[in-house]
């Protein structure tokens, strides 16, 4: 068993920089989170007098949600700031956006940007810390976080990472989400197979070990523990990506019979919003494999730790 | 008004060592030694003096975007950056396609009495790649080349046609170095990096593709066609061979790709986001033994301003290109020349003999009767890069704070000292009365 | 600033007669033996609700449950501090709405712990009364708090450091007077 340790870090951009015991770390304080989610009164006074900030240049209602109750029950002030474009369009550079939001003096920015890096720019630019709630294709730290914290949780007789094996079906190209259990799983010694279209597989993933590609459902999804199915986006066919969701579904879809290549206790992820019957068959997502719920409830816990994390203990 | 530059190392006619004084009168070189009255004497203190630098790709925005740069501000950039002459594109507002701004242009530029500016027009009305410009005019207005910028003319007829139509009136052409819909979204070179940092990239064959549709026209039409920035290994190769079998071209790459790789992406910092994309290390180790081979042609700037609050937008916003007019020099002689990667000759031919010969212009030299267009580089002194101190109105330096030497202390242009860095080692005296 | 050990202030002996003490206390004052749940604060709290639930069990033949109680989360100074405490599970097995809790903690000294986890406690639940068991009492208290069962009242100075060890958190058993040198 791992030593916790203390975490050091002033942000949460993404995991390349997180050790696996900081994670692990992480994850305990995320044991005694869950605690106070199951009680009666879910509040608690730690992060009382800290004052939390959402900047979501991307709308995302369910992340944002999240991370305010995560706030709110540790006793956080939250202000919200829905960028959505508006100001930004108008010609308002980044760093002038972020001075005058500065001016309500939050401790800790929750951002998430459609463009890749956009947390770091703003990192540099003041001294509040900065948690990544996903920008472009880049890290969804806190999701990946959570998706690996259900299968601590939830996978029968988990007995650590080193070992194990995770498929991430679909479009991985755009996925932040792919791109963060990626750079998690790997970082604990799992092995991450990933499957979907060519055309949504980028080659250049395999440059982190542990990693390879697999153009077939059913070989990839041979042997694993935890399948995790990815929103599948209709613009993409635009883009000349793939060609129809029929044409997807028939080959990518995960489906209940798909899983009985499987590890016998393997489950099954999405990070949703899904497509019911796109990327994943209906019955499967609702079956006693399917931990998706089970994601949707860790993700406070998470992102409580998260907070704790980075707010306690930087003084002032 | 005879004036002379006394103790300086001159360039291509004294040793390293050796210091001379070089006499000119009313803009033209007399000779050295030659000794007699002089009005204004100049005491150079063993800086190296060499013809004025040229660049054929400089961005100068006016008119129509006057708060990312100027003429005035831009030429001032460039005779701080040791540049006598600079070729300014096309891509202003209006775009410059009609020789009566043309001539406007140059009369203003004149009047401000910095840098030499010589006007590119645009190969196509209002550069949008469906009706030629009025070429034989725009000639006779100034203009030395004509281009529709680095991405590449999407109608391939209509660039043949410009190339046929240009090598009849004798002008220079700009070839494309992107094709455009490769490109589609991307902010940086597509590859290990891009993929790392989730950015959406721009594949390296969007390069070599435009290239070889480009020069492959010059081949047929006659046509000479420059290459703006070539920065990939494989594009050089394939401009070697199409110059092999005759195609009619020159090539150039600029500072920024030969020094900064798409590594530099990692610290999402848009001063890195630049067109064609930083490459590779690789590439950039081949960019730099082709220039030290004498492969390229010449260097360019590429100086593309962009306002600050234009640039700090997140990456997929912000606009591609970065102001490098002064430290072009600087950061090349102390990145190559002074760990002895490359020699000085080579350099400074890249930056003067090089850039004339694309143009078919005379070669610049320090000799009697060729104009005193030249600049005086101080190889020791080190001082750091300061985008607050820049001349230029883009303040922004992949450079910032690195400590570079080499510096332009002096720029003459046809006799006219348009730039003195004061608190250098120049007798000061000598630059009273100016 | 590191710690010089002083004196040893209780061994195991003196300790396990200390406890006995308050267990039988325990089993004396409270209205309803079968209502009674020891909470033990983290870290050494724990040691002590378990040693108090053994032997309440060998002289009463009743299971008292033991919970633990961790308290970083309520904290005063969470806004101040360099350092992270690291947070850890609490885990009390059962509804503790109406019952006589018998709060355990090792050392009782600002009463600023005490503070942290009262409020821990009532977040939890409405119990009918709670008391308070340390095994050393050593005065400076900053807040209007005391113990209802003390194993030992020490005199102490602020610049003394006391350190219980138990079995199962530190390999031996015994209280240490250590003082701080700056």
């Amino acid at each position: 068993m791992m030593e916790a340790v203390q975490i050091r870090h002033r942000h949460l951009l993404d995991l390349e920089d997180w050790s696996a015991s900081e994670i692990e770390s992480l994850w305990r304080t995320t044991d005694a989170m869950m605690e106070v989610m199951q009680r009666k009164v879910k509040k608690v006074p730690s992060l009382q007098g800290f004052t939390v900030a959402t900047l979501f240049f991307e709308n995302s209602t369910r992340t944002r949600l999240s991370f305010e109750r995560a706030a709110k029950v540790q006793s956080a002030e939250v202000l919200n700031f829905a960028a959505g474009g508006s100001s930004l369009s108008k010609g308002e550079s980044l760093k002038d956006t972020l001075r005058t939001i500065d001016a309500m003096q939050a401790d800790l920015y929750i951002v998430r940007h459609v463009a890749a890096g956009t947390p770091y720019q703003l990192s540099r630019w003041t001294d509040a810390s900065i948690v990544n709630a996903g920008d472009g294709r880049r890290a969804h730290p806190t999701q990946a976080l959570l998706d690996g914290y259900t299968f601590r949780r939830c996978f029968e007789g988990f007995d650590g990472f080193r070992g194990k094996r995770l498929t991430i079906v679909g479009d991985v190209m755009h996925s932040r989400v792919a791109r963060s259990n990626i750079s998690l799983w790997t970082k604990l010694g799992a092995e991450v197979v990933l499957c979907g279209p060519r055309t949504l597989l980028p080659a250049e993933l395999e440059q982190y070990s542990g990693v390879r590609r697999c153009f077939r459902l059913e070989e990839a999804i041979e042997g694993a523990h935890a399948v995790m199915a990815l929103r599948m986006q209709r613009e993409r066919m635009q883009g000349g990506l793939f060609p129809s969701l029929a044409e997807y579904q028939a080959r990518y879809q995960v489906t209940t019979k798909m899983m009985e290549r499987a590890h016998p206790h393997a489950i099954v992820m999405h990070p949703g919003p899904m497509n019911r019957d796109v990327e994943i068959e209906g019955v499967l997502a609702d079956s006693e494999r399917s931990v998706i719920e089970e994601q949707v409830a860790h993700g406070v816990p998470v992102r409580m730790a998260v907070l704790y994390s980075l707010l306690v203990g930087r003084g002032r | 008004m005879r004036q002379v530059i006394k103790n300086a190392r001159i360039w291509g006619v004294t040793g390293l060592a050796e210091k001379a004084d070089l006499y000119f009168r009313e803009g033209v070189i007399e000779g050295m030694g030659l000794g007699g009255e002089v009005d204004r004497v100049w005491d150079a203190k063993g800086a190296l003096l060499a013809p004025a630098f040229i660049d054929l790709q400089t961005h100068l925005c006016e008119p129509g975007f006057e708060v990312r740069e100027g003429l005035e501000s831009g030429l001032k950039a460039a005779v701080a950056g040791g540049f006598g002459t600079v070729v300014m594109m096309p891509d202003t507002d209006p775009i410059l396609d009609d020789p009566a701004q043309v001539a406007q242009i140059q009369a203003k530029a004149s009047a401000l009495g910095f840098a030499k500016l010589c006007p590119a027009g645009a190969l196509s009305r209002g550069m949008q790649g469906e009706q030629l410009s009025d070429m034989w005019a725009l000639r006779e207005a100034g203009v030395v080349m004509v281009t529709d910028g680095t991405k590449a003319v999407k109608d391939g007829h209509l660039f043949r046609r410009a190339c046929e139509y240009a090598a009849e009136v004798g002008l220079l052409v700009q070839g494309g170095s992107l094709d455009a819909s490769l490109c589609q979204g991307g902010v940086m070179h597509e590859g290990r990096v891009s993929e790392r940092l989730g950015l959406p990239g721009q594949p390296a064959i969007a390069e070599r593709l435009a290239l070889f549709r480009d020069a492959e026209i010059a081949r047929q039409t006659g046509a000479r066609v420059h290459f703006g920035p070539i920065t990939t290994e494989e594009s050089l190769l394939l401009a070697l061979w199409l110059r092999e079998r005759g195609a009619p071209i020159s090539i150039a790459t600029t500072p920024h790709h030969l020094l900064l790789s798409d590594e530099s992406m990692a610290s999402f910092d848009p001063r890195y986001k630049v067109s064609p994309p930083l490459r590779p290390p690789a590439d950039v180790k081949a960019l730099r033994k082709a220039l030290t081979d004498g492969l390229f042609d010449c260097l360019s700037t590429d100086h593309q301003p962009w306002t600050l609050a234009e640039k700090e937008l997140d990456l997929l916003q912000a606009p591609s290109g970065i102001g490098g007019l002064e430290t072009a020099w600087a950061v090349l002689y102390t990145s190559l020349v002074v760990p002895r990667l490359m020699e000085l000759d080579v350099l400074l031919r890249a930056w003067t003999q090089g850039p004339a010969k694309v143009m078919g212009w005379p070669t610049p030299k320090l000799e009697e009767g060729s104009p005193a267009t030249m600049v005086l580089l101080d190889l020791d002194q080190a001082r750091p890069v300061e985008e607050k101190q820049l001349a230029s109105k883009a303040r922004l330096s992949p450079w910032e704070g690195q400590m570079l030497c080499g510096w332009p202390v002096a720029t003459f242009v046809e006799g006219r000292c348009s730039f003195l860095r004061e608190e250098n080692g120049l007798s000061r005296e000598g630059f009273l009365g100016h | 600033m590191g710690l010089r050990w002083k004196k040893r202030l209780m061994d195991e002996g003196e300790i396990n007669r200390a406890v006995n003490r308050m267990a039988h206390e325990i089993i004396e004052r409270s209205a309803s033996l079968k209502d009674v749940v020891l909470v033990g604060v983290h870290t050494r709290g724990i040691p002590l609700a378990e040693h108090l639930s053994k032997l309440i069990h060998h002289y009463e033949g009743l299971e008292v449950p033991v919970g633990k109680l961790d308290i970083t989360l309520y904290r005063d100074d969470l806004t101040e501090i360099g350092v992270q405490p690291i947070v850890r599970r609490t885990e009390v097995p059962v509804d503790i709405h109406g019952r006589e809790l018998v709060l355990c903690d090792d050392v009782i000294y600002t009463g600023r712990t005490v503070r942290a986890a009262l409020d821990a406690l009532m977040d939890l639940g409405r119990p009918s009364l709670i008391r308070l068991a340390v095994l050393v009492d050593r005065g400076h208290r900053e807040l209007p708090i005391q113990a209802d069962y003390v194993g030992r009242a020490i005199q102490t100075s602020r610049s003394e450091v006391i350190k219980v060890h138990f079995h199962s958190t530190d390999g031996e058993e015994g209280v240490d007077l250590l003082e701080s040198e700056s």
